[in-house]
């Protein structure tokens, strides 16, 4: 059971004119016995953040210290065996000339108890499949096996590479659910990457949005949804509908009418006058609306049915003949057949006031 | 195999390199007792340019009858002699026993053998040894003609390597030029014609269509079952042959120019001592040996080579060194391989 | 997900310092095969440098050079061609006995090259110069092209060609465009050994009388008794080599792949042949036959005779012996001091590393004789207690064959992830567990295989096994050259024969360690 927190941590590949930044200034912090996960698009340095946390990658700058203990940096370069991190890459990345017993036993040191290998594979689920091959065994059971060999050694923190990415959709859904249940009930501390946000908010305790090398946001799943702190963490995680909108007070002015931005938008407009910028909404946010009720006009361009629920997007009418913004929406009702509707927004807008 | 089988294989193949390295940085001769032979300080180590199937038994019976322990490596004489050189004082080698007079005159040109005792360059007929005594001959060989009697008896009267550019002959000759042999005699056409006087004959021989062969006893069995009419050997093949098939079933007769002519050429195997050998007084032992009696009587038996002593009873055949009026090329002079080949490819000869 | 396939081979390996445990024995190996280049450069330059400029513009060095390199191309570029034609038939066609053909076709590895020369000079049939030198080179070097194209063929994800097929290509169509594409670097690989073998023969061209540019340096030695010209044009080879390998390892950098699927390979479909098996029976026939059935058969008539005009056989099994402990000793030093250079090749990228591993082939193409006396200056100076033993005999060996050995390992560690070896470092084992316990282990069966082909060369090799070999032991080739010197074919012939015996062993391992791959 451990604490980690990175400070300042900067990582660059290459020299000269050829050298990229990955990380630039990233601070993190992962909660005790919690699943934290790290989203971010492909290429914004994820994996070298995990890279540097398991000590494959030193640092250039910045500090890795787990249980207050620095790892990395300010001159210390505890080598990867000595971390207690352990691994869960993605395709889980099994020895191949080992069985499944001797690959979870893999790390487990003397005095650990060799006991350990059949009870973590039962705590996966695999009790019975240790003289299994790793060849013989499934995408999903090969990621189970990868997860009682990092959970083995009693490690201090737990990474996990996109270990899901490699599965199908159906069997993801289940690993994920499983993988979870196992870490809550080992009480590890764990930090998940994934380019996938879904995965984030479904698996997490909490989630970090990396974007430029640095994280914009950190907390809990329903605040990085519901409240992003910048407009780029608002497009990474889920839809968003994007306004343009004029600002005075607590009241925006956008093509779908007047929204009321939430409390914690920082007001931008403290002396009364006005502000531009973006407003964003979610599209369950907006509804369709009967044919008869007063409402924005606008024209449906794209019908998404997806069974437990449907996006429409919807272009807006403009004005002077200059069509207006393209809309998202969600509906769990019925598909509107026509393609004229009338819109309406529910609950509270977040504003981004165009730097 | 397993793949755990296949590890502990390979864990065995590494336990096993660890000492091999290990032995290769501690070993050393008494450890190594696999020869203590070679930390006794009275063996003499000869380097042996010429081949262990002939000179072998020599060598054994040379051991014997002289008390002195041998150890021979064997190789090419020119490998062995460029060996010799990278070696430098620090050879454990005392005797360079050579297969032609060029490698010896290489490693005394160096100042790497040793002045021999005159009681040892004295013993040979004049002219086979070495001007300053750093090597003598133990044998030597003659190029020569071998001929079909039965298509060319007139080839016993020849005195010129030239007459054989007789354009009747077109067709008929057998040569082979990549043997050592027929490139020294080349040599020897250079050194004593000049690069056009020998450019011109071998033109004129490439004209007269010669069959190539790899080796001399080829050549010799072509002329011996009519295939072509004459061929350039060396003197020791026909020997060879008489002892196989029997002197009365052998066809071919060979012809020794027998005069200053660069067909005539006589070329040695030779020995020599090296500069600073500890053993020096073992290794002259087994010049002397190979000058002795027996020791000719052994080269002309059983290699079919011509004694370089006086007064050793010849195998059938073979006339006295002494009375051979032979080409007077120095031996010396015989170092240019590389311009005879460039020479030989020049006419088309390979 | 596209990108992400795209980036990973070059993010699997390292740009960063690679570890003193490796290191330093890679800079140890590399020192060890500088040595024949260490001392051709004091030899080549004792007397100048205007002697070497004279020596290198020689005209008939010129010529030499642009023979060595004619006969090189023809037979890298026909060995490649024999080398797919035989994979492909192989692993993906259906031609009738191609289990059997799979085992002959590599067969000819076992015959050393001047024993096929031989065969050919002792026969009637006239095959000499370029055309013979062509033949007898060409046959006895494709099965290394051979071999590492039918493991990579094996070894690749039908799904690709699957892919192409849906694409809409042809069956062959998709081979050629996909497979044929896949097997590159392996080819590659197998092309520059076979390269480098044909510079640095001399058996077979001296006995199929070809003048190439070995012959001069040999010539050097034996009519001048002057070791700078064969010094300087040594030196020349070397540059050769170093070309060559060079341009190699641009092309498998620029071809190379890492599978990135971590799947159980399926077994590739079988493309039939169709009106093509009625080509492809008598081709393979007429192949095996020139480079499998005739020198063996020469080499038992031979023996036949020599048999029964009687053989020492006491000498021919000591031989033998001698030539086995020679060659598994070779091997094993071969192979320790490959193992720090191909895991480095295989996993990091820095200057020292390229230096490293263009190091242990640039002596590669030198031949026999150069290295023998390079041992020979270093060993009397700086080793004397080991000089003419066992040791630097087999140092010898390593020097020559270090290049297959680092090849074998380079790309049998390749094969495995990287990621495999950081999981275990985060389980806590250090640089050398995860070495010993995961990365050799995974790599174990190519490392063997690459030891089953230097076991082989070894066996062969006869220059640097008559200037260093312990006073007194006798292997089998130097019995054979012994024979052979007073032309004794007969007597020769059962040396050879039981040469081929013993090198089919370690070419039947190679095959096995390749099949299960």
């Amino acid at each position: 059971m451990s604490e980690v927190m990175i400070r300042g941590l900067a990582v660059g590949f290459g020299a000269g004119s050829e050298r990229t930044e990955v990380l630039r200034g990233l601070d993190l912090d992962v909660t005790d016995g919690h699943l934290t996960a790290v989203v971010g698009a492909s290429g914004c340095g994820k994996t070298t953040l995990l890279r540097a946390i398991a000590g494959f990658v030193p640092p250039d700058a910045g500090t890795v210290s787990i249980d207050g203990q620095v790892v990395a940096g300010r001159g210390v370069h505890i080598p990867p065996e000595r971390r207690g991190v352990t691994l869960v890459p993605q395709e889980g990345a099994l020895f191949p000339h080992l069985d499944v017993a001797a690959n979870v036993a893999f790390g487990l040191t003397r005095r650990q108890p060799r006991s350990r290998v059949g009870e973590l594979l039962e705590l996966v689920g695999l009790g019975g499949m240790e003289s299994r091959r790793p060849h013989e065994l499934s995408g999903g059971q090969q990621q189970r096996v990868a997860l009682a060999r990092a959970l083995a050694p009693e490690p201090r923190l737990v990474l996990l590479d996109e270990p899901f990415s490699a599965l199908d959709a159906g069997l993801r859904e289940s690993v994920r659910a499983e993988v979870r249940r196992v870490l809550r009930r080992a009480g590890t501390t764990a930090l998940l990457v994934t380019h996938d946000q879904d995965e984030a908010l479904s698996v997490a305790d909490s989630v970090a949005v990396l974007t430029n090398g640095t994280v914009a946001m950190h907390a809990s799943p329903e605040s990085v949804y519901a409240r992003p702190t910048d407009l780029g963490v608002a497009r990474f995680i889920g839809q968003v509908v994007e306004l343009p909108a004029r600002v005075r007070g607590r009241e925006a002015h956008t093509a779908l009418g007047c929204v009321l931005l939430s409390a914690d938008t920082v007001s931008p407009s403290a002396n009364g006058s006005e502000a531009l910028g973006t407003v964003t909404l979610r599209p369950e946010q907006i509804r369709i609306l009967g044919v008869d009720q007063p409402g924005v006009v606008g024209h449906v361009e794209e019908r998404t049915y997806y069974g437990h629920d449907a996006t429409v997007a919807v272009r807006l009418e403009g004005e002077h003949g200059i069509p207006g913004p393209r809309v998202i929406v969600r509906t769990t009702g019925a598909l509107p057949p026509e393609d004229e509707v009338r819109l309406a927004v529910t609950g509270t807008g977040r504003f981004f006031p165009t730097p | 195999m397993t793949l755990r089988a296949r590890s502990l294989a390979i864990a065995a193949v590494a336990a096993l390199t660890l000492t091999a390295c290990g032995g290769s940085d501690s070993t050393d001769g008494s450890a190594d007792g696999g020869d203590g032979s070679a930390a006794d300080g009275d063996v003499v180590t000869i380097y042996s340019g010429r081949n262990e199937n002939l000179v072998g038994p020599l060598l054994e019976q040379l051991e014997e009858a002289t008390g002195t322990p041998v150890e021979v490596r064997y190789g090419d004489s020119a490998e062995l002699a460029a060996q010799l050189l990278e070696e430098g004082e620090r050879t454990e080698a005392d005797l360079f026993f050579s297969q032609d007079a060029g490698a010896l005159g290489a490693l005394a040109n160096e100042g790497r053998l040793a002045t021999l005792d005159e009681s040892l360059t004295g013993a040979v007929i004049d002219g086979y040894a070495d001007e300053e005594g750093h090597w003598v001959a133990t044998s030597a060989r003659a190029r020569v003609i071998a001929y079909n009697p039965d298509l060319a008896p007139e080839v016993a009267e020849m005195t010129s390597i030239d007459e054989i550019l007789d354009p009747q002959y077109r067709g008929q000759i057998g040569i082979a030029p990549t043997n050592a042999s027929f490139q020294s005699f080349v040599t020897a056409l250079r050194v004593d014609r000049g690069e056009d006087g020998a450019r011109d004959w071998l033109t004129r021989l490439q004209e007269n269509e010669p069959r190539i062969y790899e080796r001399n006893g080829l050549i010799l069995d072509a002329v011996d079952n009519g295939e072509v009419a004459l061929g350039l050997i060396n003197h020791y093949y026909w020997f060879e042959k008489a002892d196989e098939v029997g002197l009365d079933s052998i066809t071919a007769q060979i012809h020794f120019l027998n005069s200053d002519d660069p067909g005539a050429l006589i070329n040695v195997a030779g020995a020599g001592i090296l500069e600073g050998s500890e053993q020096s007084e073992g290794a002259a032992s087994i010049i002397e040996y190979m000058l002795s009696e027996e020791g000719q009587q052994y080269f002309t038996d059983e290699t079919s080579e011509y004694p370089v002593v006086d007064g050793i009873e010849l195998k059938e055949g073979l006339t006295p060194l002494a009375e051979l009026q032979g080409s007077s090329v120095d031996l010396n002079q015989l170092d240019s391989l590389a311009e005879t080949l460039a020479l030989l490819e020049e006419v088309g000869l390979t | 997900m596209h990108d992400r396939s795209a980036v990973a081979p070059r993010r699997l390996r390292r740009s960063g310092r690679p570890p003193g445990f490796l290191a330093i024995p890679g800079l140890v190996a590399a020192a060890v095969a500088l040595l024949p280049i260490a001392y051709l450069a004091v030899r080549a330059f004792e007397s100048g440098p205007g002697r070497v400029v004279e020596v290198i513009v020689r005209e008939r060095t010129a010529l030499l050079v642009g023979r060595s390199l004619a006969l090189t191309f023809a037979v890298t570029a026909a060995s490649i061609l024999l080398g797919l034609l035989f994979a492909f038939l192989v692993v993906r066609s259906d031609l009738p006995g191609r289990t059997v053909i799979g085992v002959l076709a590599a067969l000819p590895l076992a015959i050393p090259s001047y024993i096929a020369a031989f065969a050919w000079v002792s026969s009637p049939v006239d095959v000499s110069g370029f055309v013979g030198a062509f033949l007898v080179l060409t046959a006895s070097c494709y099965p290394y092209v051979y071999l590492p194209v039918v493991a990579a063929m094996r070894g690749i994800d039908p799904a690709t060609e699957e892919v192409a097929r849906g694409l809409g290509r042809t069956p062959w169509q998709a081979f050629w465009s996909v497979t044929a594409r896949q097997v590159r670097p392996a080819a590659a690989g197998g092309a520059l050994l076979v390269a480098l073998y044909t510079l640095s023969d001399f058996g077979a061209v001296s006995l199929l009388r070809y003048d190439v540019f070995t012959r001069v340096i040999h010539t050097s030695y034996r009519s001048s008794f002057d070791r700078t010209p064969a010094a300087i044009l040594g030196l020349l080879l070397v540059l050769l080599t170093v070309t060559i390998t060079v341009t190699e390892s641009r092309m498998r950098a620029s071809s190379e792949q890492v599978r990135v699927g971590g799947g159980v390979a399926r077994r590739p479909s079988t493309i039939r042949l169709g009106r093509w098996a009625w080509l492809a029976g008598p081709l393979t026939t007429v192949i095996l036959a020139v480079a499998l059935v005739f020198p063996i058969t020469s080499l038992l008539y031979w023996s036949a005779t020599g048999l029964s005009s009687g053989v020492d056989v006491g000498r021919l099994v000591e031989s033998a012996v001698t030539t086995a402990w020679f060659a598994v000793l070779g091997t094993l030093a071969c192979v320790a001091l490959a193992i720090p250079v191909g895991i480095l090749a295989a996993r990091y990228r820095s200057g020292l590393v390229r230096f490293l591993e263009h190091a242990t082939f640039a002596g590669h193409a030198l031949p026999g004789i150069v290295v023998a006396l390079a041992l020979v200056f270093f060993g009397i100076r700086f080793a004397t207690p080991i000089y003419q033993e066992t040791p630097l005999l087999v140092l010898a060996y390593a020097v020559l064959f270090l290049p297959a050995a680092v090849a074998a390992v380079r790309s049998s560690v390749a094969m495995s992830s990287p990621r495999v070896e950081e999981v275990a470092r985060s389980l806590g084992k250090t640089r050398g567990q995860v070495l010993r316990q995961v990365t050799l282990p995974l790599a174990a069966p190519g490392i063997a295989a690459g030891a089953a082909l230097v076991l082989l060369t070894v066996m062969k090799e006869l220059p640097a096994t008559l200037l260093l070999q312990p006073t007194g032991s006798t292997t089998l080739a130097t019995s054979l050259w012994t024979e052979t010197g007073v032309a004794a074919y007969a007597a020769a012939a059962p040396y050879g024969l039981a040469l081929v015996v013993l090198a089919v062993v370690p070419t039947l391992i190679l095959m096995r360690v390749q099949a299960t791959r």
